[in-house]
């Protein structure tokens, strides 16, 4: 037991070290890409955890967040020239208010009748970015000058260490703050609403505004690396973003990890999204990855239902009485 | 205490409840009987705020309750538990008793989930009810009987000036039916009242200063224990005769 503490303070420590030295040491910039991509992964679905995990409400509409944040961020840059290492944290908080608007209608829902109301939220966005030509530009996206800071821009072989660092600082943030949560009473409680609703509005939980908070609180993160997302790729258009896809993936890497737990989205996110690039330069841009994906996924729905940290867990614990009562002996 | 006037409550063409009027007095405990879908549940559940009447209105120390959430209730001052037990299965025994809360605030959501104070009244209640070596024990674990205590004294962490328990005897052994008997008669002793639904009638008989009787969703009965035994209307409706209520005794 002692051992498994030790390892939950010291991995993340090492994780984090590693990390920070990560673009230094390696400077192949297709290694470094696939780090910023992996990193945003495991933003997203730990953001999604607070509602999807924690709370047990499977949204596939966070989508809408993510292209909202990106959109937000790629109109303020090309027309007031908002810096979006800047600006898309605080655009963030536009999208976690629109987030709560949404989530204050669609949280009345239950099961599976609120996931196909965050399905149809992506619809409902894809909609207006393609109408909204004014602000959006259509069907053809929002183009932003390649990344730059003060006038200057970065050199092609440096461009994705400040995204790997931002991104970084993200990724610290939302653990930091999924962490929080956990620990707090708004975490229990969403835990408790994941275990019964109506049980836990009974012992004095107001269960909608602990769920709309968590919504929003989710689609915040998820907002602020739409928005690093959309300078990253210098371009945003409506069929990129705000599709169905985009949810599915922090789900599915939220679900392989562990659904609920603090790194298990992490954790997914580490396995997949590599993987998934690996699969694509292997094999081509086909959609053979998806198909990867869907086999690892089957597969560990079928051994380890509840995802891969928690049977990790479940194992070191019988290992670990298993251990112990035969020293007893 | 807790006065309802006239409380109606209709699903389709059934009236569930139907101008039910009742109160529960301070410090006293009350019992609420009557034959199967006589409307028992559904009057409790419209007292803590999971249906909302069609007519009628239901005051808690002077104040309106009704078309408030079950949370803002509960925050008011009444507990309840469930007729099937309901708890927080995958949780452990001391997280069940830690989620309740009493009022909301961005100090509450934001405070340590397990407080000190928390964790050591939680503790007392586990003691009081012999049950404090399960305390990291995920509740499903526990048996039935055990549940069912957890269940109650989960209501009591939120300090409730009125307890509603609904059938809290329904399937439980006798020798845990006489620790729950003993249990509310304490906590009455220490200024609980308390509004139980039970099928039990040589619990609701001892333990019970007043009883309701409620038929189709109406009431047709109420007083002391002994008085309503006799009452033709509820031997009629309920009760079947008095050597049955005798011999149950």
């Amino acid at each position: 037991m002692e051992k498994i503490r030790i390892a939950k303070v010291v991995l993340p420590i090492v994780l984090l070290g590693i990390l920070l030295v990560y673009p230094l040491v390696e400077t192949s910039q297709y290694y470094q890409h696939i780090m910023v991509m992996t990193l945003m992964a495991a933003v997203m679905a730990s953001s999604w955890n607070i509602i999807g995990g924690y709370a047990g409400y499977t949204s596939l509409g966070h989508a809408a967040f993510f292209g909202l944040g990106g959109y937000l961020v790629a109109w303020t840059h090309n027309e007031y020239g908002w810096h979006p290492f800047v600006s898309t944290w605080f655009l963030a908080l536009v999208v976690a208010g629109v987030a709560l608007a949404v989530g204050w209608i669609a949280l009345r829902t239950q099961g599976s009748a609120f996931v196909v109301v965050t399905i149809a939220v992506i619809f409902i966005f894809r909609l207006l970015a393609l109408n909204l030509s004014a602000i959006t530009n259509g069907a053809q996206g929002l183009t932003q000058p390649r990344p730059g800071w003060g006038g200057v821009q970065w050199s092609p072989e440096l461009m994705k260490v400040p995204f790997h660092y931002i991104m970084l600082l993200l990724l610290c943030l939302t653990i930091y703050s999924s962490w929080r949560i956990r620990q707090s009473k708004f975490g229990m409680g969403l835990i408790a609403i994941r275990e019964d609703e109506g049980k836990a509005e009974a012992v004095g939980i107001d269960t909608m505004l602990y769920k709309v908070l968590a919504f929003g609180i989710s689609a915040y993160f998820i907002g602020v690396a739409g928005g690093i997302y959309s300078y990253f790729f210098t371009y945003i258009d409506p069929g990129f973003v705000f599709d169905i896809f985009v949810s599915v993936t922090m789900v599915l890497i939220a679900i392989l990890g562990g659904r609920g737990t603090l790194w298990g989205p992490v954790l997914g996110a580490f396995i997949m999204q590599p993987l998934a690039n690996w699969v694509v330069s292997e094999f081509g841009g086909t959609q053979i990855h998806l198909t990867v994906f869907g086999g690892i996924l089957l597969f560990v729905m079928l051994f380890m239902p509840q995802g891969i940290l928690p049977a990790l867990n479940e194992f070191l614990m019988r290992w670990n009485s298993k251990t112990r009562s035969a020293s007893a002996n | 205490m807790l006065i309802t006037e006239n409380i109606t409550k209709s699903f389709g063409g059934i009236k569930a409840v139907d101008a039910c009027s009742i109160e529960v007095k301070q410090g006293s405990i009350t019992g609420l009987i009557g034959p199967n879908g006589s409307g028992k549940t559904t009057l409790f559940n419209i007292i803590t705020g999971f249906y909302q009447p069609d007519a009628g209105s239901i005051h808690f120390n002077q104040q309106p309750i009704q078309g408030l959430k079950p949370s803002r209730i509960c925050h008011k001052g009444i507990g309840r538990t469930f007729q099937i037990t309901r708890l927080f299965w995958k949780m452990t025994v001391l997280e069940n008793l830690i989620v309740p809360v009493k009022q909301i605030g961005w100090r509450t959501l934001l405070s340590q989930g397990v407080k000190k104070h928390e964790e050591e009244h939680a503790m007392e209640l586990l003691d009081w009810v012999g049950l404090s070596q399960y305390r990291d024990t995920e509740v499903r674990k526990l048996s039935f009987g055990q549940q069912k205590l957890i269940e109650l004294i989960a209501v009591l962490m939120s300090d409730p000036e009125l307890i509603l328990l609904d059938e809290p005897a329904g399937g439980v052994n006798p020798v845990m039916i006489e620790k729950m008997m003993e249990m509310v008669e304490d906590l009455n002793r220490q200024g609980k009242t308390f509004l139980l639904v039970e099928h039990n009638m040589r619990l609701v008989m001892e333990l019970c200063q007043h009883i309701i009787v409620l038929d189709h969703g109406q009431k047709i009965a109420e007083g002391i224990p002994s008085e309503v035994q006799q009452n033709p209307l509820v031997l009629e409706a309920y009760l079947g005769s008095t050597q049955n209520v005798n011999a149950g005794a």
